[in-house]
């Protein structure tokens, strides 16, 4: 038990979970896709980015990568938000595609992450 | 020529009177003679351009066919004759060769003489994972080379080895150029070879093979090259297998021979003399090192000369009736050592009619001839030329294996036993790897470890990482510090910088402890049994709360 990898491995799963969480549902429609779930991503996924910094070894360092390019995507989502859309109001069906496109890369990448973090738990039991 | 005969084509076509569609007077223009002439010199014939020709346009062209097809023959055979020329196939191939040296990436050895011990060794260090040149005055040999199946392909050049030139296009001054080893026939040839190498490049280390005492003695003089003298290695080698047969089976286990598994049944030596049959340059070897250790011999040879030492022998060919007077029924062993396979095969033939329970130990000259001694019922067939290799191989990868066996014979025989039972536990049937690390450059993770006020263990090396009280299959063998060495050194045994270890270890094994010593953060999870935190985060936290971290070992 090693409270480094505990940590780690709850902000990489949850940043995946929370993704799924915004990403899933009709494409087109702002109903499904809930901005507070989005901006809550961002975080986590930062957090996780965070907590791989300074890590020299070969898995830390595909992690860092694949945390980093999902942090990209999905402040790139967040940013068409912000631009896209006026306050208060909902995404019209272009914007919702292309935020939920975004998004819907940094899923890949969060997957990637968790993938990477499983299988080095399974091949080393250290 | 070419270019005459072009113009007078092309010259000609232009002249000569067309007609266009219509009926018109045209020429041709002279892009489209050389065009013409060009398809019709070369027999490709793409039919009459720009219109149908007129008669004396089609009689320049017969001309232009004949003139044209004649010359480009002519030119092609020239080129033929010249891509033909041994000179210039031989510069091209030199000069393939030496792109092929430049592009060398990982760590090599030049072999000079690709006879039976020269593709011995290149075998094995191909095997090995390593990278051999090869130079050889033999052309066959050197073609024979691109076709065996090694890992990687191994650059060769027929040339004269002992020529500076070919030895630095084979990469003598490489950066990554580990050794020339010379394995010419010719004595002199070596000695040329190993003195050019000495300095071209004294770095690199230098090998050379000789048979002669009177070459040998002049090696010892230059500082830095290896001699392996044949007649020597056998020898001892010999006298190991007879004396000591567990160790001679370790040694020959630890180098990988094929057919040499730990748990075969042992010969016991016998009491009682030996007779050698061959009695040159390798029977008077033989016959000292037997001296050495106190066994009797009786020579058997029809020419014994500067009979020296020898108590008894028996000047005749090793006939049924020899062998009988040599008390062959009584003897605890005979050595068929002469120069020639034939006659090492047919003396065997007499020794089978006889009903002796001596040990049976034959000389193999050419590896060609091996199908037919292992048809031979003996009890041990010894190559020349294997035994070589094998030797100059295992001081390649190991240096230091040669104190290991020296040791092993020097001390009690039970640690040996002991040594072979552990060894025989760990590894079953799997073929043993030596590895040999310097601790350096090469070993990142131990360099940080030490750095980080930790002391380094060889327990700690070959322990099992995914199992943290379990340890690999790899067996510390020696350790060499400060040019001294210690054979089977304790788990206990702290490691030092510049320290050179060396393992036995199976080829996956071999791979894991690389790993470790190239990764801190496992090397020092394998010492302290806990998982260093690696983020900058985590570092700090470790540092604020140390409680809170690591509760437990893994």
């Amino acid at each position: 038990m090693n409270l480094e990898r505990v940590v780690f491995g709850f902000f990489i799963v949850l940043a995946l979970a929370l993704n799924v969480v915004f990403v899933i549902g009709d494409i087109e429609n702002p109903e499904y896709h809930s901005v507070w779930v989005l901006t809550a991503a961002i975080f986590v996924s930062l957090i996780a980015t965070g907590l791989k910094l300074g890590d020299r070894t070969q898995v830390g360092a595909i992690l860092l990568g694949t945390s980093l390019v999902s942090d990209m995507l999905l402040i790139i989502a967040r940013v068409i938000w912000i631009v896209q859309v006026e306050d208060g109001g909902a995404p019209n069906a272009g914007d919702m595609v292309a935020i939920v496109s975004w998004a819907g890369g940094a899923l890949v990448a969060n997957l990637i992450s968790a993938t990477v973090l499983a299988s080095d738990a399974l091949m080393s039991r250290h | 020529m070419m270019i005459t005969v072009y113009a007078i084509g092309i010259i000609g076509m232009a002249l000569m009177p067309g007609l266009d569609a219509d009926g018109n007077p045209h020429s041709m223009s002279l892009f489209h003679a050389f065009y013409f002439f060009t398809y019709t010199a070369t027999t490709t014939g793409f039919g009459e351009i720009p219109y149908n020709f007129t008669d004396e346009q089609r009689l320049w062209t017969i001309i232009c066919l004949y003139m044209g097809v004649i010359a480009w023959l002519y030119a092609i055979g020239s080129i033929i004759k010249l891509v033909q020329n041994p000179y210039l196939v031989h510069a091209i191939a030199e000069w393939r060769f030496t792109r092929s040296v430049q592009r060398i990436w990982s760590p090599f050895y030049i072999v000079c003489g690709f006879g039976d011990t020269g593709s011995l060794l290149t075998r094995g260090i191909s095997d090995h994972g390593m990278m051999a040149v090869i130079i050889d005055s033999d052309e066959e040999r050197i073609k024979a080379l691109a076709l065996r199946d090694y890992r990687v392909t191994m650059p060769g050049l027929c040339a004269d080895a002992s020529v500076p030139v070919h030895l630095v296009n084979a990469g003598i001054k490489h950066p990554k150029c580990l050794g020339v080893i010379a394995l010419m026939a010719d004595e002199d040839l070596n000695q040329k070879i190993a003195v050019m190498a000495r300095f071209l490049n004294p770095e690199i280390k230098v090998i050379c093979r000789t048979t002669s005492p009177r070459h040998q003695k002049h090696f010892i003089a230059i500082p830095g090259v290896t001699i392996i003298n044949t007649f020597e290695l056998f020898a001892s080698q010999l006298r190991r297998a007879v004396i000591a047969p567990k160790l001679h089976t370790l040694s020959e286990w630890f180098i990988g021979a094929r057919g040499f598994s730990l748990d075969k049944p042992m010969q016991k030596m016998r009491h009682g003399h030996w007779i050698l049959c061959g009695y040159g340059r390798m029977g008077s070897c033989i016959q000292r090192e037997f001296a050495t250790v106190n066994i009797d011999t009786v020579v058997v040879d029809p020419i014994v000369e500067h009979l020296g030492e020898v108590r008894q022998s028996i000047t005749a060919y090793a006939d049924a009736q020899s062998l009988a007077e040599a008390d062959l029924e009584n003897a605890a062993g005979l050595v068929v050592g002469t120069g020639s396979d034939a006659d090492n095969l047919g003396i065997l033939l007499h020794a089978h009619q006889f009903r002796s329970n001596a040990l049976l130990i034959v000389r193999q000259n050419q590896h060609e001839n091996e199908l037919a001694f292992n048809a031979a019922s003996v009890d041990l067939i010894m190559q020349a030329s294997l035994v070589t290799a094998r030797n100059i191989l295992r001081y390649l990868i190991a240096p230091s294996m040669q104190h290991v066996i020296d040791h092993l014979e020097s001390v009690d025989p039970k640690i040996t036993v002991g040594l072979l039972d552990k060894l025989k536990l760990s590894f079953a049937d799997v073929k043993p790897h030596l590895l040999s690390v310097t601790i350096g450059d090469d070993t990142p993770a131990v360099i940080a470890a030490s750095e980080n006020g930790l002391t380094i263990r060889i327990a700690d090396i070959i322990r099992d990482p995914n199992k943290h009280d379990r340890e690999l299959v790899c067996v510390p063998l020696a350790i060499t510090r400060n040019s001294k060495t210690t054979v089977l050194p304790s788990a206990s045994e702290a490691i030092l910088k510049d320290d050179v270890l060396l393992f036995c270890a199976t080829m996956r094994d071999v791979r894991r402890v690389q790993t470790t010593l190239r990764s801190p953060q496992r090397l020092s999870y394998l010492i302290t049994g806990y998982e260093e935190p690696s983020g900058y985060f985590f570092k700090w936290l470790h540092r604020m709360f140390p409680h809170l971290m690591q509760t437990e070992k893994v």
